[in-house]
Order: structure tokens, then sequence, then C-alpha cells
């Protein structure tokens, strides 16, 4: 459908791109990959009309592909998913998905807008969160990108390229995304897909092309022939070992001091009601999908953002609200979710946007440099900045090299807590590698680290131990080593979805008796997700959202056992256990009616399909349709 | 090694704009002195100096406003109101007790700007539009709609004593840049509110006061726009309610000449005053050559307008290379 042959374009002496070639095709997803600066975003950038090349040709659908405009290429059937958003903050998120449709000839209604608006955003599962007459300027990055992708289904391409589009969502967004892509592949479109997640190019992609340095490495090769291993040699040149190294056995975190603590916070309305502590060297992560309030309340924490209530402490002093300055004297660090808009200042140079948080803390008259100059090299030297570009402007670096002077800036100035709000966003697989391995080494040296992410198997890999954060509420604390995605994507569930399920569970005590229950079991111990009893005399003592050692619950046997049928303790307690799993065939941990000793049972066989049907949600099945 | 690095440095500092604009004034100079065999004489050449104080100073205000992304509209008439109280005050109170309280009167209208630009979140350029047209009638209002002279003859003293054959009114314009420059360059508040203007919420998330210094530009542009009057005082020897008409698009003429961006962030005083030379010297040769004065207001405007876009041309060309 599209080839692009001997692409090159030329920035101000420095080859963006160096004979690049792609090829898309009808039926298929071609993912297009390679480390930060290789030129992905570029070459999605000239296919899409936004750049022109400095040479080479492109052939759409068989003719040579002449594009002076964006808009030309919208008029062919071209649309690009930005990763930069471009879009208009002030206009509402209606407008803004349809922002092309301005350029085109013809009346516009908004009624009909209106319904086709709502009919995108409902595919994409975000017909309730996504206001359409909400200005884009009030949205979450989150929210932009959806805007984005929204926009780019709205125009009904041919060709679409999503250049990263999954940055900022979380594993059930992406999921839906996923499905929308599948479908528009099935009716003939042509897509590529721009992702440093590896995992994401293999559940989507039919055929990967890789970048290195501008110049194409691999073309149009079928994904399933390929191994993760595979493609980071051709992305970097070499050989990666196990991106994450396993942190160290949590045992010895409990007598650790608490470095930071977080009492009952509240910042309306995005954050309701927020506890946790981390202690020094551990490393904590904030989950949740995005939009549950993770990043508004590490603002609040730092004092970014009005809270209405509760306290943070750190080091056991209390610190005020509203105040940064106090924060970061106090020993806070955060480095914000986005890094063009909240860290970077553009018109400084490298060197001072690294001592940016410096100059905040330092009380005098000068700009405080001197006194960290020692560290500052030290920095340097360790994370591989560029110590002879100190004076160049940062916006002219890669997403991971920004990334590392942000991270700098606050090591600089030696924290107590150090939080981190998507650390690794935009960030190519080799730089992330190396931020890993900072955390860890940051921990080590007895920082407390917070790490905030949407990537849960980032977060499952980093940190030792995981809040969960849903609309606002803090609801689960647990290891990292008792969770997996799916676990965790399930506990970070929004509300709704966790209403149903424990209205679900009620109504199996409604019928039954006992207490019924849902969680996940991980060799010799049970995750408590939710829970319904039916009366207090008939409590298990399970609570939702805590571990528990199967042979110190109730019910060891059936946990061991895990069914089929009912399973009877020594004490006459019946217990019956359901595997859930979802269409995608993702584990989704284990049903379970547990019935006091004398009860009657009920038929196995029927219970457990009633069981089994609590995730087919009506949403699903809409998505299917 | 380090001669290539040196060249570098050279070629870097040759493609900032201060230093075009630094060429742009020597050319035009040069032209001048050609054109005008009054242009490039001693005399004359101190008359451009004292006619570039007053602009000068009220354009330190405006560079440290314009950086954090404001504008201050209202500079020209908190000089007029400034230069009617001066008068007032100095039939009541010794010259240097007068001049503070002026200064001082100058910085109270700057921080009541400033507190509803940074703390209510009022748009500067309506605002100091709004200061603007407050100013100019409480001129008039506080003065009679008169002019007010007698002042006293020591006054005359800040502008023509000497020192090594400069004029003071000179020196202090060259110090107060000097001055500005080593703040703004290697002060944590010059620094400051160069973050501010560029990206308020990093500035903000690195703990840096942005609050305090999004109100201060406003204070000293008032504070400045008050201490130009007092030169202009001294030389008139008499206060006009319509003084400083027009002061503020001048300064604000010299700043963006001088490089900086209105959207805040980018700039340098040392720009600024680049702007100002050529803005004076280009009043002060027309007047030389005899052009109407009807006419000068079409010439500036256009030389203004011609030196930005040979700017804009330079680099994109530089760029695209």
């Amino acid at each position: 459908m599209l080839v692009a042959r001997g692409v090159t374009r030329v920035f101000g002496g420095a080859h963006a791109l160096k004979d690049a070639t792609m090829t898309l095709r009808r039926h298929e997803i071609c993912g297009l990959l390679g480390a930060n600066g290789a030129g992905k975003s570029t070459l999605s950038r000239i296919i899409c009309g936004h750049l022109p090349p400095t040479s080479g040709e492109i052939l759409y659908k068989n003719a040579p592909l002449v594009v002076g405009s964006a808009r030309d290429a919208l008029r062919s059937g071209i649309a690009l998913v930005a990763q930069e958003t471009s879009l208009a903050p002030d206009m509402s998120v209606l407008e803004n998905i349809f922002l092309p449709s301005y350029a085109m000839p013809g009346r516009l209604s908004f009624a009909q807008l209106r319904q086709k608006a709502q009919a995108i955003l409902s595919e994409l599962g975000h017909d309730h969160v996504l206001p359409l007459d909400m200005e884009v300027r009030r949205l979450s990055a989150a929210q932009r990108q959806l805007v984005e992708i929204a926009k780019a289904l709205a125009l009904n391409a041919d060709l679409v390229i999503f250049d990263e589009p999954t940055a900022s969502l979380s594993p059930t967004e992406v999921d839906a995304l996923f499905d929308i892509m599948a479908r528009l592949r099935d009716s003939g479109k042509a897509l590529g897909f721009v992702s440093h997640r590896l995992e994401e190019v293999f559940a989507i992609t039919d055929r990967v092309t890789i970048l290195r340095e501008g110049r194409t490495v691999a073309e149009g090769v079928p994904t399933a022939g390929l191994t993760q291993a595979d493609i980071i040699r051709h992305m970097v040149g070499r050989d990666i070992g196990n991106v994450y190294r396993k942190a160290p056995a949590a045992s010895a975190a409990g007598e650790r001091p608490v470095a930071l603590e977080v009492r009952g916070l509240s910042a309306p309305p995005a954050v309701r009601d927020v506890s946790f502590a981390v202690r020094k060297g551990e490393i904590l992560g904030l989950g949740g999908l995005v939009g549950a309030g993770r990043s508004e309340s590490a603002e609040a924490i730092f004092g970014l953002r009005h809270r209405s209530a509760g306290k943070v402490l750190v080091g056991g002093r209390e610190i005020p609200p509203n105040s940064p300055i106090a924060a970061i004297r106090a020993g806070l660090g955060m480095v914000a979710e986005d890094r063009r808009a909240q860290n970077i200042v553009p018109d400084m140079n490298v060197g001072e946007n690294l001592f940016l948080a410096q100059m905040g803390r330092h009380k005098g008259f000068g700009r405080g440099h001197a006194a960290r100059r020692k560290q500052a090299r030290e920095l340097i030297e360790r994370l591989g900045l560029p110590a002879d570009r100190m004076d160049a402007n940062l916006l002219h670096f890669s997403g991971g090299m920004q990334q590392k002077v942000i991270i700098a800036r606050w090591l600089l100035i030696e924290p107590e807590v150090l939080i981190l709000d998507e650390p690794t966003k935009g960030v190519d697989i080799g730089t992330r590698q190396t931020i890993y391995e900072l955390l860890r080494e940051v921990a080590e040296r007895g920082i407390a680290v917070v790490v905030i992410s949407s990537d849960f198997e980032e977060l499952l890999g980093v940190c030792e131990r995981i809040v969960v954060v849903s609309d606002g509420y803090t609801i689960a604390e647990l290891p990292a080593s008792t969770l997996s995605e799916e676990s965790l994507t399930l506990l970070a569930a929004p509300r709704s979805s966790a209403e149903r399920n424990a209205a679900f569970l009620r109504d199996l005590v409604a019928s039954h008796g006992g207490t019924a229950f849902w969680g996940l079991i991980d060799d010799d111990r049970f995750v408590c997700l939710s829970v319904a009893e039916a009366g207090a005399k008939e409590a298990m003592g399970l609570a939702a959202g805590h571990v528990y050692l199967a042979r110190e619950t109730a019910i060891p046997v059936a946990l061991e056992r895990r069914g089929p049928g009912f399973v009877t303790e020594a004490d006459g307690r019946s217990t019956l256990l359901t595997r859930l799993s979802n269409r995608r065939g993702h584990d989704l941990g284990w049903i379970g009616l547990s019935l006091p000793p004398g009860s009657r049972l009920p038929d196995p066989g029927s219970l457990s399909a009633r069981m089994a049907g609590l995730f087919e949600t009506p949403q699903d099945a809409e998505i299917d349709a | 090694m380090s001669t290539p690095n040196r060249s570098l440095a050279i070629r870097k500092l040759a493609n900032t704009l201060e230093f075009r604009m630094l060429g742009l004034a020597v050319v035009l100079a040069i032209i001048l002195s050609f054109i005008s065999p009054h242009f490039f004489t001693e005399r004359n050449v101190f008359n451009i100096l004292d006619q570039s104080v007053v602009l000068g100073i009220v354009a330190v205000g405006m560079t440290l406003v314009i950086l954090t992304g404001g504008i201050d509209l209202s500079v020209g008439s908190v000089a007029g109101l400034t230069g009617i109280i001066l008068a007032l005050l100095l039939k009541e109170f010794p010259i240097p007790v007068a001049i503070v309280l002026a200064i001082a009167c100058g910085g109270l209208i700057g921080l009541f700007s400033g507190v509803l630009i940074a703390v209510f979140g009022l748009a500067p350029f309506v605002v100091t539009l709004g200061v603007m047209a407050m100013g100019r009638s409480l001129a008039y209002i506080v003065s009679g709609q008169r002019s007010i002279s007698g002042l006293p003859m020591g006054l005359q003293d800040i502008v023509y004593t000497t020192v090594l054959g400069i004029p003071t009114n000179v020196i202090f314009l060259i110090g107060l840049y000097i001055a500005t420059w080593a703040w703004l360059t290697y002060s944590k508040g010059g620094r400051t509110i160069y973050a501010v203007g560029s990206n308020i919420e990093a500035a903000r998330a690195a703990g840096l006061n942005t609050r305090f210094y999004s109100i201060f530009p406003y204070v000293a542009s008032g504070a400045l726009a008050a201490t130009a009057m007092t030169f202009s005082l001294a030389q008139i020897m008499s206060a006009d309610p319509i003084g400083g008409n027009q002061l503020e698009l001048d300064a604000i003429a010299a700043v963006v000449i001088g490089g900086a961006s209105l959207y805040g962030g980018r700039g340098s005083i040392f720009g600024t005053l680049m702007g100002v030379l050529i803005m004076v010297m280009l009043r002060n040769g027309l007047n030389l050559l005899g052009v109407s004065p009807f006419w000068q207001g079409t010439a500036i405007g256009a030389i203004i307008i011609l030196a930005l876009l040979a700017e804009r041309l330079i680099t994109w060309r530089s760029r695209r290379v």
C-alpha cells in the first residue's frame, strides 16, 4: 500500500534518517522499532506529510506520493497519532477530535459529530470518563493521548501510523486500543505501530521494521519468527541482559526507618484518601490506572497541588502543604510526569537545568552552583551525560538523556525521598535499563524511592512493594512478588468494576450464605482482592487487599487442592474454588465460596459456571460486536 | 585543540542576536556619520548617551518583565505620575528624600500590578493597561492639569556633575546595566526570572520562589520608571502631566529589538542596551537630517520591522545549513 524507499532527512547538519525504507501493507500492522533517536518519529512524520524528506521516494497505492502538507496526506487517507500530542488545549475534546474536518469542505453538523465522537470514545472504553465538552487543557497526559487516538480514528483513514500511542495508557486501555487496531487491520487498512514496549509489538504487529541510527536494519520481518533478543540486538547492535535486576528480598525492609509517611491525603477531586509509608532504601511502586490519582497524589505530597486534608511526614517531621520549597528542604525530590511541561526549562542549557533544584534549595543570593560542582561532576560521569555539552540546549537530546538529566537534578541535592512519576515514558529500552539500575543504586544508598508507572511490568520488575490506588483511594498494599501484571490490573480496576465485582460476591452470599471471595493464589500465599460475608458469625477473617499464608487461613486444604467441587476442611467448612480468566486467556485469579460446617452445599457445577461468568461483562460483549 | 574551540566560541558569540544587533548599531552609526557631518562629533555622541538615559533605565525594568513572559504598558504613565509627585515633594522635602519617596511610589504602583498578575492570575496586558489609564489620569488630577516648574536648582546636579568628563546620569545608566547583567546571570533571583518565563511549572517544581519573582519585575519596572523621570526632571527642570507619554512603546521596542522573546525566557540586558542605542541613534540621526517629526514615526517603525525581519531571515538560513 505504501512503500518508502531511501528516505533521508537532514536536520541542521545531522542525519535524522539515512536511507530508511519501510513498507506498509493492507491487512497488516507493521511495527516500527528503534532506540531513541533512531528516527522512528521522523520517518512517521515524513510518511504523514508533517515533514518533507530531504531525499528519497514514497509510493502510495502504486503512485508516487507528493505530500506538501499534513492536509494533503489526510486527503489521501493517511493519518498520524502523534507522540507529542498535537491538540489545541483551549478547545473541547469534541472539537479536537474533529479538528481535521475543519479543513474539509462542506458544512459541519455538531450533533452528528457528537454522536460519532461518543461512538469512538465508547469503543475506546472511555465514553464515561472523557466528557466531550471538557477543555483539553484540563485533561491528564493519558486522556490527551486518548483524544489523539480518537482524532485519528475519526478520520477513517486508510493508513494510520500510531507513534507511541500506549506511552501513558494503562493495560486495560492498551487492550481496548489493540482490539480496535486489530479490527482496523481486518477491515483492510494498513497500520504502522511505533513503540518501545516489545511485549506490545509481539502482541499486535504482523511484521516489524527496525531502524538504527536513521538506517533500516531489518525491513518487514514477520514478527512470528522473531524473539525479543533478536529485536533488541537489531535495535542497539548488541545484546542486553534482563532489563530488570530483581529486587532483594523485602525481609530486611521491616527494620529500616520510615522515610516518608503519607496519612489520609486528600486533594479533591482526584485524590480522596491516600495513605502509605516508604522506608529508607526501599523502592515502592504506586500503581493504578491512568486517572486513578497517582500523579495528583505525588503533586499533593510535594506541594504542587493544594491538599485539603492529610499529613505528609518526612523522616517523622510533618511538612507544610502547598510549598515545594519546604518539601525540597525537608528532603523530598520529585521527577514530574510531563517532562516537557513540568521538568525542563527549555531556554536554559543542560547545566542550568541540572542545577535547577539545587538553586531552589539554596538559600543565598547567588545561584549556589559552586557548592555542588564536585557532586555534579561525579553524577555526570556516572550517568554517562556528555560533560562537554553542558551548554547545549537540553531539548536537542533524546528523551532518555533528558530524563537522566532531570533525575540527576534531584540526586544532586541528595534527597531522602525521591518520587518519580513515569520515569521511563518515551525512553528507549537501553536507557530504561540504566534508569532502573540507577534507581536500584539510589535505593541501596538509603534513599527511599517512590515510582509511579502505568507500565505494570516495569512496576513489578523494579519495586519491592506496590501500593494500589484506585479512584483516589489507596486500596491495597502488597509485596511485588505476590502480584502479576494481570492481578495488578484487576486490583487497579476503577471503582465501577470493583463495585460490580463486590455486588456479584454479595449476590453469591445472599443466595448461598457463608463467605464469598475473589483473590489470587501464589504457591502458599493467598491474596485477597475482594470479599463479601453473610454475617459476622460466618466471617473467615479475610479482608480485601491483604496477603495471607494459606495455612493461616480457615481454608488451607481448599487453597492447596483448588477443586474441582467442594473441598471440606478438617473442621467441616466446605469451599468451592473456580478459576477465572478473560477472553485473552489471562489468569484473573480465583473466585470462591466458603460455607461454614453443616451448611447445605449447592450444586458445584452450576455454581462454578455462575462464578466464571463474573468477567463476562456487557462492555466486553460490546467490543466483540 | 584550543584554537578550534576558540574559533567555535567566537562563531557562537557571532551567532547570538545581541552580537548582531551590536553590528547593526555600529553599521547604523557609520552610515549616519557619513550622511551627516554633525553625527559623529563629541557633542552629539554625548547627546545620544544623554538621550539614552531615560529610555535606557525604563527598558531595564521592561526587560525583567518581558523575561518573565509579561508586559508592562504602564511605565509611561507611571513615569508621568511619579514626575508630578516628585515635583510636588521637592517643594516640601530635601532633594534626596523626595527622590527616594517618588521612586518608592513607582515601586508601589508596580507592586499593585504585580500582585494582581502573579497572585490573582490576571493577564499582564490588561492589568498594566488599566494602570496606564489610571496613572495618566491621576497625573492630570494631582498636577491640576498644569506643568510644575520652579524646582530647586540642586536637582540639576544629578545630571550636570561629571566624573572624569562623563556625566553622572550616563555613569548611572552604565552601572545599572552592568549590575542588572550580573544579577540576571549569576544570582538565584536573576536565573529564577528566566526560569519563570521559560517554564514556570518546572521552576515551581524545582523549589524556586516563582511568585516573588513574578511580582518583583513589575516593582522594579515601576521604580525604574520613577528613577528615569527623576533624571528627565533634572534636565527639563519642570514636570508635565503628559511626561513619559508613549515611553512604554519605545521601551518594548528596544527590548524586542534587543532579541527578547515576548513569550518570556529569552533575552538579555546587553541586547536591550543595543536596542535602546539603535532607537536613540535613529531618532537623533533623523533629527540631524531634518526629517519632519511626522515622518520620523514611519521611518523608525519601518526600520524596526526591517531589522527584525533581517534577523529572522538570517536565523532561518543558519538553521537550514
